[in-house]
């Protein structure tokens, strides 16, 4: 029995302990009434399995009030170990009694205990009914219900009817003040009629009267107006300034000014006339002399004098006085006639233009027609800008027009259009100049010409030298084809150039002039090319040189001779022996190669794996030197001589060399590690014995010695044969059983 | 007022009442009072959440009757 058991065990402690202390918490005690009678019927049960000694852990043995013998009942009168419960208020009771835990606070405990901890205290019943507005009675949210449309859409209609009902009552309540047609009939009483009528006339007369009066009070103040006028004369307008050039107003025009704008606090300040339209109009002006002002830069400040001449004195960044004083303005003040003063500087500036002007003659410039095309004063003036012609002609061109010039006598140049002259010196690069349209000074042109005349010097050199050659070759040709018929074909080609590099490398002409560099050049060619020709009549064309055929046939003869050579058989082993070996019956032992294994012992010790790896290549040995130093660069050597001698065998456990077959098996059986069955293994056994005993087995006699038995018999009896008989000569038969024994 | 209920399943299973706007921290020193655990050691989960001290019950979403599982560092 396991768990369950104990689990078991557990419950009917429990019951006991119900049954057996009357005196037990309500709760208890009201499990107990549920559980009585639940549990009646098995308590006999539970008590006969109570019979058996069992073990309780301590915890549940200190609240056992039972002995170890199950027919005992204790009463004890000692209330249960557990806290005795507090005195507990009935909702306290209520909480209480879901919990079986003694561990929950009462809440006036709470309190207290929040109190010490600086907590607010519990709050009561708010909660709980906030959580009823969220939740139903199971503690589930629940939704606000879905506003009805139709309760809605029917309020609204009352709602609007209300409304108009109300507008209308406030219209009537409205209109019931005003009285309508029929309704002023009843109110026609004459007396009302004329006292209105009487009222309406006097209002009349009297609105008429205070017209009148306000009429003729106007009429005097305009009279006063009229009379009072001050005479506003020139007199009131002298000393007033105009802000304006008295030149700018037309005679016999009338221009109305204005008082120009001043500051408030400004009381010293004289009143100032201005035209608008005027003001306009400088502005305008200004701005425009504005725009046509060029960048201010007057280096060196000679302007000392001002329009009139007067001097001015030099100032500092005269350009920014305007900005920085205020604008100067022309003005002229009513009253004050400076006539004089204005023609005087009028006079001074007109003075001062002429001073500045110089004279200048109207009949300086002739006129003349003008035309189309420069006459030769206006030509010689007129200069072309310097072309620069390009090269196009390439070289070779322009060696055959050297050469032509040189084949043509000297009067062609003129005929030729462009006069072109190819300057070739050393240190300047070829120029091509187009000499019609240069003019060059007199002085140059003995320079240029002393180059020209140098130039062609050298070319006339060359010239000549190349000629000479031609005519060489020419003439050796035509020589040549005198002699034979020779047809140069790729072969010959071929050859002459295998023949050309020996005589480049003898004949010193590296040394030679450059100048005359080219012709060197073809005559070597030119004599390698009789070379070959010589040859050609002399010998075959694969022999170039005649040394040289010559060694490579004696090779080939003594190769002959040792191939040729048969060596006699008759004078000896050796001879044989060679015979067998030139005829590949016989290895020679140099061709059998040991392996390093069969010949290990005879190894040298001291013998490092560089050597030995050197050593295998026997001859090139040098080579090998000079070879560890460039690395592994160098291409892989196979090494043809290297043939190691391999040999697989296979030995069992017996130490039999096994055949291919045998060893197949014997490696199989061991990797699947499952050998043969007990039959096959004595049938292999029997075989290998039985190979044994043919091996001993003499090849001269039968396994029974029977040849060595008829010999000695024919030993014995002298003669050249045996009688063999069957039981009736016993004699015979006898005589080889002893002999057997 | 909540009334929670904090097990360790060692033996020590309290009833609490507190307040919802209480922090976990005051619910933590509650049990304390109760248990005779120091408040700091005291590690309060639901699964694999870790209640913070400074958070409301509210804000966890701790309601009347829930069960709270009891650690101790």
């Amino acid at each position: 029995m396991g768990s369950s058991s104990k689990k078991g065990k557990e419950k009917e402690s429990r019951k006991r302990r119900f049954e057996e202390n009357p005196q037990d918490s309500p709760k208890e005690k009201r499990h107990k009434h549920k559980k009585h009678h639940h549990h009646h019927h098995k308590d006999h049960k539970d008590r006969k399995r109570d019979n058996k000694p069992t073990k309780y852990d301590d915890e549940k043995s200190s609240r056992q009030y039972e002995s170890e013998d199950s027919d005992v009942v204790e009463i004890i009168d000692d209330p249960p170990t557990s806290s005795p419960p507090a005195p507990i208020s009935p909702q306290d009771k209520a909480q209480e009694n879901q919990s079986n835990h003694q561990d929950s606070l009462s809440i006036d405990e709470t309190n207290k205990l929040r109190a010490k901890l600086g907590l607010k205290p519990l709050d009561q019943g708010h909660t709980s009914s906030k959580d009823d507005m969220k939740k139903d009675e199971w503690g589930e949210f629940y939704h606000k219900p879905a506003q009805n449309i139709n309760e809605k859409t029917q309020q609204e209609k009352v709602r609007t009817k209300l409304q108009e009902m109300r507008e209308k009552r406030r219209l009537s309540h409205k209109l019931s003040a005003v009285k309508t047609l029929g309704e002023s009939d009843d109110e026609e009483d004459l007396t009302a009629w004329v006292d209105k009528s009487r009222k309406k006339a006097e209002e009349k007369l009297e609105a008429q009267k205070r017209e009148r009066m306000l009429e003729e009070l106007d009429a005097q103040l305009e009279e006063n107006r009229v009379k009072t006028p001050k005479k506003y004369t020139e007199k009131d307008l002298k000393g007033l300034t105009i802000q304006h050039d008295l030149d700018s107003f037309d005679e016999e025009k009338t221009v109305i000014l204005t008082l120009k704008d001043k500051a408030i606090l400004d009381e010293d300040g004289d009143d100032v006339l201005v035209n608008v339209n005027m003001i306009d109009e400088e502005k305008y002006r200004k701005n425009i002399e504005n725009k046509k002002k060029k960048a201010i830069y007057n280096p060196y400040e000679d302007e000392e004098f001002d329009d009139d001449g007067n001097y001015r004195g030099k100032s500092l960044l005269g350009k920014y006085d305007e900005e920085i004083g205020g604008e100067k303005r022309e003005s002229f003040k009513i009253g004050y006639d400076n006539a004089q003063e204005r023609k005087e500087a009028s006079m001074r500036q007109i003075k001062a233009k002429l001073a500045k002007k110089r004279l200048e003659s109207a009949s300086e410039s002739n006129l003349k027609l003008a035309s189309d095309y420069y006459n030769e004063e206006e030509m010689a003036k007129f200069k072309k800008p310097k072309r620069k012609i390009k090269k196009i002609r390439t070289k070779g061109k322009l060696q055959d027009l050297n050469d032509s010039k040189q084949d043509d006598s000297g009067g062609s140049e003129s005929r030729r259009p462009g006069n072109k002259i190819d300057i070739d010196i050393d240190d300047v690069p070829s120029v091509d100049i187009d000499m019609s349209d240069v003019k060059i000074e007199d002085e140059k042109d003995d320079l240029l010409e002393r180059a020209l005349h140098k130039a062609r010097k050298i070319r006339q050199k060359e010239n000549v030298l190349a000629d000479i050659v031609k005519m060489e070759v020419k003439e050796e040709a035509e020589e040549d084809a005198d002699g034979a018929n020779i047809v140069l074909n790729s072969t010959a080609e071929f050859c002459r150039t295998l023949g050309d590099i020996p005589t480049y490398g003898k004949s010193g002409n590296r040394d030679e002039n450059d100048e005359n560099m080219d012709y060197q050049d073809e005559r070597s060619k030119s004599d390698s090319d009789e070379d070959v020709e010589f040859i050609e009549e002399t010998a075959g064309w694969n022999s170039v040189e005649a040394n040289q055929g010559l060694t490579s046939s004696q090779i080939g003869h003594q190769e002959a001779q040792i191939l040729d050579e048969e060596p006699d058989v008759g004078t000896g082993v050796g001879a044989a022996l060679k015979l067998a070996m030139s005829k590949g019956y016989l290895d020679k032992e140099q061709d059998k190669r040991p392996s390093n294994s069969r010949l290990a012992h005879l190894q040298a010790k001291n013998y490092s794996i560089e050597d030995k790896s050197y050593g295998d290549e026997g001859g090139e040995r040098q080579g090998g030197r000079r070879e560890r130093y460039s690395g592994p660069i160098t291409e892989f050597k196979e090494k043809d001589a290297f043939k190691p001698n391999v040999k697989l065998e296979y030995i069992d456990d017996d130490g039999h060399v096994l055949n291919s077959k045998e060893a197949f098996r014997y490696l199989s059986h061991k990797f699947h590690g499952k050998g043969p069955g007990k039959n096959k293994v004595e049938k292999r056994i029997q075989k290998s014995a039985q190979e044994q005993l043919m091996k001993k087995m003499s090849s001269t006699d039968t396994p029974l010695g029977t040849l060595n038995m008829l010999q000695a018999k024919q030993k014995e009896t002298q003669s050249a044969y045996v009688v063999l008989s069957g039981n009736k000569q016993a004699n015979s038969t006898s005589t080889l059983s002893k002999v057997r024994r | 007022m909540i009334e929670i209920t904090c097990n360790d399943r060692l033996g020590k299973k309290v009833r609490v009442k507190c307040n919802p706007d209480d922090t976990v921290g005051d619910l933590k020193k509650l049990i304390a009072a109760q248990t005779g655990t120091r408040w700091d050691k005291i590690v309060l989960k639901k699964w694999y959440t870790t209640f913070k001290d400074h958070i409301q019950l509210q804000d966890y979403e701790i309601h009347d009757g829930m069960n709270i599982e009891l650690y101790y560092q």
